[in-house]
């Protein structure tokens, strides 16, 4: 054979390869949003907004308490990650940029990325709910944002990084401080980056099931309260999947389809926002 | 040349990086309202000198100074010295365009907000003085509140060049400002420069000999760390007395 027609050959396979991996990727992917889109919109009804969980076995009622609770946790970790993975992110690109703590921090929160969920669910557990001795929304949101601070964290020190140096030392040349800075200039500059950041870290938490397992837990009737136990669209999603009835089976592909559609919005919103950025 | 002394350059020694040697016991005058150009080949010092007069090395560690730079009659390089003060006081432009990333007229007002001026009529006022100080008013006076990076690269260096005279500076700082633009844009820049001077101290940074030759009174030769020649622009570019000088300026090295 010919050294042509050999590499042809080595091309064709190569190409033949990588199409049919993302194909069975895709296929997967495609399966599972349509899925959830076939069976979850049919259980959409203004009533599974609207009311709490009926007793068990009885058709009716909605998840009025996991969609609640589930905004509260989300809501509540982004207050607490966002200003933590900002301000540390702040830290490392700014203070600390090239010093040797800047680095181990950066690696650290990359593997803190990659740390199993449910890791995070068992730490919390030990921290916040064993020793209080009842789960908590607080808990749930505490166990979500440190997933989220990492996420935020390398984002906002990439972000930053990407300001370029002369830009800062214009804002010195002016007779600025280093915080006004930072806070009028640099974070003027990467505020998008920062902000896409945001967004996909609370996209990232809101598929969440496992540290809430151990730290919301769950809750069968409507509750604002978070220090007491709070049910989640995740959590419930697992048990109603896991139940016996039909209705609540349909919930929980409703609850599904709600959930992916808001991460996907997210997710989105994260994507165009980049485009946007690049396109100025 | 007779006039001003407005800041004096006394024996000065710059190290950076611990000890990497950069600028060697260098003296000379900076007389006011006059352009002094700072010449010489890459790498010779002229910006690490220019980046000691608001003390911009103080950015990043493990520098050192020695000598003076009398400034009114304070020495700047004193340890403690108000560096907010000194940068309000001496401005200073650099080679690309910096725009922040704010609109035009935020841009400007930056400057005056962190001198503590929030008044809206006054900061208003200011803006316009500032934008036709620099020859950007007619330009830009229907487009205040868009982005500074909607403008050309020109007109950005011109609108630093405004958010620097803003804040009424004694003395203006220009590293090599026109390096990255087109030679309309340079001439205008250059021309600005000239009229400035009747306000304000201006030292400026330049790799081009015509521009130092067009813009400047006095001019400083530098090479390898040292001030070779200071004299005026006229002699300096005529009849230097120095050998190197001569050889520089006549394009032989550089």
């Amino acid at each position: 054979m010919n050294l042509e027609k050999k590499r042809k050959l080595e091309s064709f396979a190569a190409l033949a390869l990588s199409g049919l991996a993302a194909a069975v990727g895709l296929f997967w992917l495609i399966y599972i949003l349509f899925d959830v889109l076939l069976n979850g919109i049919g259980a959409l009804k203004v009533s599974l907004f609207l009311n709490d969980p009926a007793p068990a076995g009885v058709e009716g009622g909605g998840l009025r308490n996991a969609f609640v609770g589930q905004l509260m946790i989300t809501f509540a970790a982004t207050l607490i990650g966002v200003p933590v993975g900002v301000l540390g992110g702040t830290f490392l690109a700014e203070y600390a940029r090239g010093k040797k703590i800047a680095r181990v921090i950066s690696v650290l929160s990359d593997i803190m990325v990659s740390v199993p969920s449910i890791v995070v669910g068992a730490f919390v557990y030990a921290v916040l709910v064993r020793p209080l001795h009842h789960f908590s929304g607080w808990a749930g949101a505490f166990a979500l944002s440190i997933i989220m601070i990492p996420v935020v964290l390398r984002t906002t020190e990439d972000m930053l990084s990407l300001v370029p140096w002369t830009l800062r030392e214009a804002a010195f040349a002016l007779g600025a401080p280093y915080y006004k800075v930072i806070i009028q200039v640099v974070y003027r500059g990467a505020a998008t980056g920062i902000l896409t950041g945001v967004l996909l870290s609370i996209a990232r938490v809101a598929g969440e099931t496992a540290p809430l397992l151990f730290t919301s837990f769950n809750n069968n009737f409507h509750s604002t309260n978070m220090n007491g136990p709070m049910a989640s669209l995740t959590v419930t999603i697992f048990q109603y999947a896991m139940g016996p009835y039909k209705s609540w089976h349909t919930q929980a592909w409703g609850a599904s389809f709600v959930i992916t559609l808001f991460i996907l919005a997210l997710t989105i919103m994260g994507r165009m926002i980049i485009k946007w950025r690049y396109k100025r | 040349m007779s006039g001003t002394v407005d800041i004096e350059v006394r024996n000065l020694d710059f190290y950076y990086n611990g000890d990497i040697h950069a600028l060697r016991a260098i003296s000379l005058p900076i007389y006011r309202n006059k352009v002094t150009a700072l010449i010489g080949p890459s790498g010779c010092g002229k910006t690490t000198l220019l980046r000691c007069f608001n003390r911009m090395h103080d950015l990043y560690p493990r520098h050192r100074y020695g000598g003076e730079i009398v400034f009114q009659g304070n020495n700047v390089l004193t340890e403690g010295f108000d560096l907010i003060n000194l940068r309000s006081r001496i401005g200073m432009v650099f080679q690309k365009p910096t725009p922040f990333p704010m609109t035009i007229a935020e841009n400007i007002s930056y400057g005056l907000r962190l001198k503590g001026i929030t008044k809206k009529s006054e900061l208003v006022e200011r803006i316009e003085r500032a934008l036709k100080h620099s020859v950007l008013w007619e330009e830009v006076k229907d487009k205040l509140d868009s982005g500074a990076f909607e403008l050309s690269g020109g007109q950005q260096q011109r609108l630093c060049i405004a958010r620097a005279l803003a804040v009424e500076p004694e003395v203006l700082l220009f590293d090599e400002p026109t390096s990255a633009l087109d030679p309309i844009s340079t001439a205008k820049i250059e021309e600005l420069v000239v009229n400035l001077k009747k306000d304000v101290t201006i030292i400026i940074v330049t790799h081009n000999m015509q521009q130092a030759a067009r813009v400047s009174d006095m001019t400083g030769f530098m090479y390898l760390g040292e001030l070779i020649e200071f004299g005026t622009t006229e002699k300096i570019f005529t009849n230097p007395d120095k050998k190197q000088t001569d050889d520089y300026i006549t394009g032989r090295f550089g």
